[in-house]
C-alpha cells in the first residue's frame, strides 16, 4: 500500500522532515502522534501535494510515486487528506462542490460520472455516517460551519470519496466529546480491508475512539519510536519529553510488525 | 450636442476612470431606425423569459418583438408614445430632468433625445407576478450611433412588481445611453434586475433615479458586464419613512474593459435602511469602479446605512478602484462601509485539488463562488437560473 521512504521536505530552507520512513498496509491504521512542530501537518500536506515545500525522498502508493503528482492526480490515486483547517469557500454549494469533487477523479480514472439524483443517494448516505441533516448539503461549503461542523464535513467527503489512502491531520483537534464520538465512528465504519488509514493527532483521546493498528511517535520530522495502541498509553502518561531528548529507554518495547523499520 | 452642455473630463469625480476618447466617439441625435437586420448571434441574446416585454432597437420600439397583449390585472405597460396621450403626467415626470447637465450631461442628451421607451404602473394594491421587461437593443448607425430611450416605473401604494431591463447590443461601435426613473409609493416593493450586456467594443451609460414612499422596498440586482465602457448609476431617494433599499451589483470584466458603478443614496426620511453591496470580477486588463455615497440628511434620524464592495482581481494587470462618500447630517445613525480587494484564495485552490478537481476547473469554481454570492441574492429561481446562463460565457 502505501511506502515512504527517506522522505525530507522543508520550506525555504528550514527542514521539517528528515528521512521519514513509513510503512502502512491495506486495511491498517496508523496513528502517528508528536510533539507541536514535529513536522505532523507538514507529513500530511507532503502527501497531498501542497506548494511550497522542497521535498527529496519517496511516496508510493500501490507502486505509484506520489511526489511528482498534482494534488488533484493524487487525488485520483486515491489519496484523501482531512485538514486540520478546512478551508472555507464561500458561494460554492457543499452537494456542488462534493459531486464535482466525485466526478473529477471518476473522469481521470476513466469513469462514468455520476448524476445529480443518483449522487443525491450518495451524499445521504454518507451524510447518516456522520449525523449530519440535509440542510448541509445546501450550504456553501465550510462557510460559517462550527469547528465540529466542518470536521464532520471532512469525513462526509472521505465517505463520498472512497480513498485508498486517507490521512486525517488532527481530526479531534477543537472538538468537543459528542462531536468527537461522531467523527469518530464515522472514521470507523470507513475502516476496510482496502482503505489504509493514518491517523495525526496530538492527544490519545481520540484512540480510545479509533484504535490503531500502529502507533509512532514523529520527532524533529522522523519517527523516533513506533508500537501498537499501547504506546499511545504511554504518551499520554509521560508525554514527549524522552522523545524529544531522544532517549527512548523508557518506552515499552513493543513488536513493530508492519510498522516503521 | 446641447448647448451648454460639456463633455465630462477626467478632473470630475464621478467621470476619472472613464475612457474619454471613446466617449468623445458618441454621436447622439434623434433616433434612427435601423437599416440593419438583428444579427443571429443577437437575436439569440434576447432573453426568453415568459411575461409582457417592450423591445427597443436603436431607441425605436420593435413592435414586433414586443408583447403587450394579455396583461395582468393592475399592469399597465405602454410605450412612450401610447403614455404620451394616456399617461402624460407620468412621461413629464420622467421628462423633466432635475439633474445639473455639467454633472449628468449624458442624461441631458438622454433626456432631449429619449423619445422612445416604455412606462410600467402597476395599480395600487396589485401584486404582479411575471417579470415585466424592457430590452434595449443598440445596433447603431453611423450617423447617431448612441441610443437613448427611457423606463419609467410607477409603483403605486402597496402595488409590487419585478422588472428586468436587459441592455444587448451589436457593433464596432456606440451604444446605448438609457435613464430609468422608478417611483415607489408608499409599502410599495419593487424587484429590480439589470443585466448590462452590449458588445465589448460598445459604450453602455445607464442611470436609475429612485424616489421612495413610507415603507417602501426596492430589492436592485445589478449585472454589469458588457462594453468597452459600462457604466450604471444609481440615484436612490428615500424620502419616506421606513423605506428599505437594497442595491445588490456584480460586475465581471475581462480585455480592456472599464465596468463603472456610481451609486448615491440619500436619506431624507428617518428610519430608513440602506445596504449597497457590489460585487467585482476583473481579468486582463479590465478595470473595476465603484464610488458610492451614502448621503444622510438632516432629520434623517435612525438611519441604518452599509455599503461594502469586494473585488477578485484575476490578473497583475486588472485594477480596481473603490471610494466610499458618507456625508452623515442626522442622530443615531448607524453607518458602516467596507472594501477588499484580492486574489483567488491559494488555501482554497489547493483544498479543492486536493478533492480531485483540475485546477482550471478548480479556479472557475471558486470565481463562480464569488459570483453567485450576488446571484444567489434573486430571489425567483427562474431569474437565477436565467442569470446564471448569462453569467456563463463571462466565466469562459
Amino acid at each position: 500500500m502505501l511506502h515512504v521512504k527517506n522522505l525530507t521536505a522543508s520550506i525555504g530552507g528550514t527542514p521539517i522532515l528528515n528521512g521519514l520512513d513509513l510503512d502502512v498496509g491495506s486495511g491498517e491504521v496508523h496513528a502517528i502522534m508528536g510533539p507541536n512542530g514535529s513536522g505532523k501537518s507538514t507529513f500530511a500536506h507532503a502527501l497531498a501535494g501542497r506548494d511550497g515545500y522542497e521535498i527529496a525522498g519517496t511516496a508510493t502508493l500501490d507502486g505509484v510515486d506520489l511526489l511528482d503528482m498534482e494534488p488533484e492526480a493524487r487525488a485520483a490515486a486515491g489519496v484523501f487528506v482531512g485538514f486540520q483547517y478546512p478551508v472555507e469557500i464561500p458561494g460554492v454549494n457543499n452537494m456542488y462542490f462534493l459531486r464535482t469533487a466525485l466526478n473529477s477523479v471518476r473522469r481521470a480514472r476513466g469513469e462514468t460520472e455520476i448524476g445529480a439524483r443518483d449522487f443525491l443517494s450518495i451524499a445521504q448516505e454518507a451524510m447518516d455516517l456522520v449525523e449530519m441533516k440535509e440542510g448541509f448539503l445546501y450550504r456553501a461549503v465550510n462557510a460559517g460551519f462550527s469547528g465540529g461542523e466542518k470536521k464532520r464535513n471532512e469525513i462526509l467527503q472521505m465517505a463520498v470519496m472512497e480513498p485508498l489512502l486517507a490521512v486525517l491531520d488532527e481530526t479531534d483537534s477543537g472538538l468537543d466529546i459528542d462531536a468527537l464520538r461522531i467523527v469518530a465512528s464515522g472514521v470507523n465504519a470507513l475502516r476496510g480491508p482496502e482503505r489504509s488509514m493514518i491517523v495525526i493527532t496530538h492527544y490519545q483521546r481520540l484512540l480510545d475512539y479509533i484504535k490503531p493498528d500502529f502507533v509512532h511517535v514523529l520527532v524533529d520530522g522522523r519517527i523516533v519510536k513506533s508500537g501498537d495502541h499501547t504506546l499511545a498509553l504511554h504518551l499520554e502518561d509521560h508525554g514527549y519529553a524522552d522523545f524529544v531528548n531522544h532517549d527512548l529507554d523508557d518506552a515499552p518495547e513493543r513488536p513493530l510488525s508492519g510498522a516503521t523499520r | 450636442m446641447i448647448a451648454g452642455l460639456t463633455y465630462p473630463t477626467r478632473r470630475d469625480e464621478a467621470w476619472r476612470y472613464a475612457p474619454h476618447d471613446v466617449l468623445r466617439q458618441l454621436l447622439f441625435g434623434p433616433s434612427v431606425e435601423s437599416t440593419r437586420l438583428l444579427p443571429a448571434a443577437l437575436e439569440a441574446n434576447i432573453p426568453v423569459l415568459e411575461g409582457p416585454r417592450i423591445v427597443l432597437v436603436n431607441g425605436i420600439v420593435d413592435a414586433e418583438r414586443s408583447d403587450l397583449s394579455a396583461l395582468p390585472a393592475g399592469l399597465r405597460l405602454s410605450t412612450f408614445d401610447d403614455a404620451r396621450s394616456e399617461q402624460p403626467e407620468l412621461l413629464a415626470a420622467h421628462l423633466e430632468n432635475n439633474d445639473d447637465p455639467t454633472v449628468a450631461p449624458f442624461t441631458a442628451l438622454n433626456v432631449a433625445f429619449g423619445r422612445n421607451g416604455a412606462v410600467i404602473q402597476v395599480a395600487s394594491g396589485h401584486a404582479i407576478d411575471m417579470p415585466v421587461q424592457v430590452i434595449d437593443i443598440a445596433l447603431p448607425e453611423a450617423t447617431t450611433n448612441t441610443s437613448c430611450t427611457g423606463v419609467v416605473i410607477h409603483l403605486e401604494e402597496g402595488a409590487s412588481a419585478t422588472v428586468v431591463e436587459t441592455k444587448i447590443g451589436h457593433g464596432d461601435f456606440g451604444g446605448s445611453n438609457t435613464r430609468t426613473t422608478i417611483t415607489l409609493g408608499d409599502q410599495a416593493s419593487l424587484t429590480h434586475i439589470v443585466l448590462q450586456d452590449v458588445a465589448p467594443t460598445q459604450v453602455h451609460l445607464g442611470r436609475i433615479e429612485v424616489t421612495q414612499g413610507v415603507g417602501s422596498v426596492l430589492r436592485s440586482h445589478l449585472f454589469n458586464l458588457g462594453g468597452r465602457y459600462g457604466r450604471v448609476d444609481y440615484d436612490v431617494r428615500l424620502d419616506g419613512e421606513g423605506a428599505l433599499v437594497e442595491l445588490t451589483g456584480l460586475y465581471f470584466g475581462r480585455g480592456n474593459q472599464i465596468l463603472d458603478q456610481q451609486v448615491t443614496v440619500v436619506h431624507t426620511a428617518p428610519d430608513c435602511t440602506s445596504r449597497q453591496s457590489f460585487r467585482g470580477i476583473l481579468d486582463d486588463e479590465s478595470t473595476g469602479v465603484f464610488n458610492g455615497g451614502i448621503d444622510v440628511r438632516p432629520g434623517a434620524d435612525g438611519t441604518d446605512a452599509e455599503q461594502s464592495n469586494d473585488n477578485l482581481l484575476l490578473s497583475d494587470r486588472a485594477e480596481a478602484n473603490t471610494q466610499p462618500r458618507l456625508e452623515i447630517l442626522a442622530d443615531q445613525v448607524a453607518c458602516k462601509h467596507g472594501a477588499t480587494v484580492g486574489q483567488l484564495d491559494g488555501a482554497a485552490l489547493y483544498y479543492l485539488r486536493t478533492r480531485g478537481i483540475p485546477e482550471a476547473d478548480a479556479r472557475r469554481l471558486l470565481i463562480r463562488g464569488f459570483a453567485d454570492q450576488a446571484v444567489d441574492t434573486v430571489n425567483d429561481e427562474i431569474l437565477r437560473t436565467w442569470i446564471t446562463e448569462r453569467l456563463q460565457h463571462h466565466d469562459g
